[in-house]
């Protein structure tokens, strides 16, 4: 299917991260989909995905590559650190190996983005409460010493999905307001109202717009 | 064309598998075999048709069962002495992975929602990876169990597979079907270990040949994916990962891989143009997409939905014409 025109003024790149069966996939599809998949099939590689969403008036798209959990996929996975502008870090609330694991997730995300990555910690399945085995204050203070957004959402019943993207955009468009984060930076992770085709580093190259832009 | 329309052909498959008609299989009916099965082979000749062509049956007739009978004894002896194992703290993240992963495989098939399929496939995993340490258990490698398991179900049943109750099937049926699947799985894996080893060297290495290939043979497809960014690695490194069997239909992965058993080298090197043929298939809708989303978006999920033998047969006789083409003149390969 052809796109529309381009009817957005920034792109903005996202990575979700995390041990593996923790609800990244189903975190992704919730947000775009609207559903809830149990038992989606893992994540080989990486798998994309992509939405529109406003943020201050400015409508904002997201392009969101979940990665795979598994270790061995670490070497493909880690290619798409590098220029992201936003990172979802997500952990189980009712596994907590997978909260223990947050500080390699951490080391890795700091490592291997750039200084400006907004990274938002998301304990899911935030539904399951009777489960619970990591609280909210101790992830809150997690995500406080660190400089870290933080929610618990669930990706099953939707709650805090919408918010969990939107807060680390709304962060990352007021980096781009007050002038902190270099839009002509290589990896900002955030490209400008594309006029041209997105992608092709938004070369001059006359494509045709599918609809008229009313000019 | 396939055997399913060529009673004759498969009647002479099935002669030449028949083990009353021959004592042993000279190695020109094996190649006969071989060349007969490549266009697909009928369902009731296709669980035996597997087995010699994996090697893992001999081609002597005489000496099958004694064969069977011991590789399954053998690997209910692995069973035996190292399933007790996957408790143990070395070995606990690997099934607590595979043990985890089993219910997300084939998840809208009934059959492999089945509690006793279920451990079928825990087992076979678990002594896979514990035996094959270099690689051990990689995501991706469950679904390569599937087709063999459902192959080997065939031979007990007449029915269809995906709604199959397998509590009607005799204990040792299910245990033969279970030890069948575990050797072919393993010499498939045999041939692919690199895809699935320490940052996945054969899997980078085939994407990049994929990359090559296309390049070559449809210029405007790939030129069209550079220019909006898309890289092979970001849909590729799944149809290498796991054979292309995310993106058909399992009833097409069957079909496809009595082709690779037939082909020398199927799953590890004709699997390439395999893959060049799949994507320039989608050529039309590929130059269709204007932008980088609705091209990731695409070739994340190709509309292979109502694929049948058909679509496969197509999609087979173009990957070999490049092979016949590429495969022999590495200077054809280079730009």
């Amino acid at each position: 299917m052809a796109t529309a025109p381009y009817n957005y003024s920034y792109i903005f790149k996202y990575i979700i991260i995390g041990d593996m069966g923790v609800g990244k996939s189903c975190l992704l599809h919730q947000f775009t989909e609207k559903k809830f998949m149990a038992d989606c099939p893992h994540t080989i590689g990486v798998e994309f995905g992509t939405r529109i969403m406003e943020v201050s008036g400015q409508k904002i798209k997201l392009q969101i590559w979940d990665t795979a959990g598994q270790e061995r996929f670490r070497a493909v996975t880690r290619s798409y650190y590098r220029g992201a502008a936003g990172a979802l870090m997500v952990y189980d609330i009712t596994r907590r190996s997978t909260y223990n694991h947050l500080s390699s997730w951490l080391t890795d995300a700091r490592n291997l983005t750039n200084p400006n990555t907004v990274i938002i910690l998301i304990g899911n399945k935030a539904d399951l409460e009777a489960q619970r085995d990591v609280t909210y204050d101790e992830a809150k203070q997690f995500a406080e010493e660190n400089g870290l957004l933080f929610l618990e959402a669930s990706a099953k019943t939707g709650e805090n999905v919408e918010d969990a993207f939107l807060e680390a955009a709304k962060k990352i468009y007021q980096n781009i307001q007050d002038g902190s984060l270099d839009l002509n930076a290589a990896e900002s992770g955030v490209q400008h109202k594309p006029s041209a085709p997105q992608g092709g580093r938004l070369t001059s190259e006359p494509t045709p717009q599918r609809e008229g832009c009313g000019c | 064309m396939s055997l399913w329309a060529l009673p004759r052909i498969g009647e002479r498959l099935s002669a030449s598998l028949s083990s009353s008609n021959h004592a042993v299989i000279k190695e020109a009916c094996y190649e006969e075999l071989r060349k007969l099965s490549w266009s697909g082979i009928p369902r009731q000749v296709r669980p035996i048709t597997w087995k010699l062509l994996s090697g893992y049956l001999p081609a002597n007739a005489d000496r099958r069962e004694c064969v069977l009978q011991r590789k399954r004894q053998e690997y209910f002896g692995f069973i035996q002495q190292y399933y007790d194992s996957r408790n143990d703290e070395h070995h606990q993240d690997t099934y607590r992975q595979i043990h985890i992963d089993i219910p997300r495989t084939n998840p809208l098939i009934p059959l492999f929602q089945q509690a006793s399929v279920q451990e079928i496939f825990e087992r076979i995993l678990f002594i896979w990876a514990i035996r094959h340490p270099a690689s051990g258990y990689v995501q991706g490698i469950n679904d390569l169990v599937t087709p063999f398991f459902v192959v080997y179900v065939f031979e007990y049943i007449e029915e269809e597979v995906e709604n199959f109750d397998v509590s009607s099937l005799r204990e040792e049926s299910l245990r033969n079907i279970e030890a069948d699947s575990f050797w072919c799985m393993s010499r498939l894996l045999d041939g692919i270990q690199d895809n699935y080893t320490f940052a996945q060297p054969g899997i980078q290495r085939k994407v990049k040949a994929l990359e090559e290939l296309v390049s070559r043979i449809d210029d405007s497809v790939h030129l069209h994916m550079q220019q909006y960014e898309v890289e092979y690695l970001q849909f590729a490194f799944r149809w290498m990962n796991n054979l292309l069997m995310r993106e058909l239909p399992l009833r097409c992965t069957i079909r496809l891989w009595d082709t690779y058993q037939a082909e020398p080298e199927g799953f590890s090197q004709f699997h390439l143009y395999v893959c060049a043929s799949f994507l320039v298939l989608w050529r039309k809708e590929i130059l269709e997409e204007r932008d980088f989303q609705g091209l990731m978006i695409l070739l994340q999920n190709l509309p292979t939905m109502h694929w049948g033998n058909e679509e496969v047969s197509v999609l087979l006789a173009e990957a070999y014409r490049l092979k016949f083409a590429f495969a022999d003149a590495p200077n054809h390969y280079k730009r």
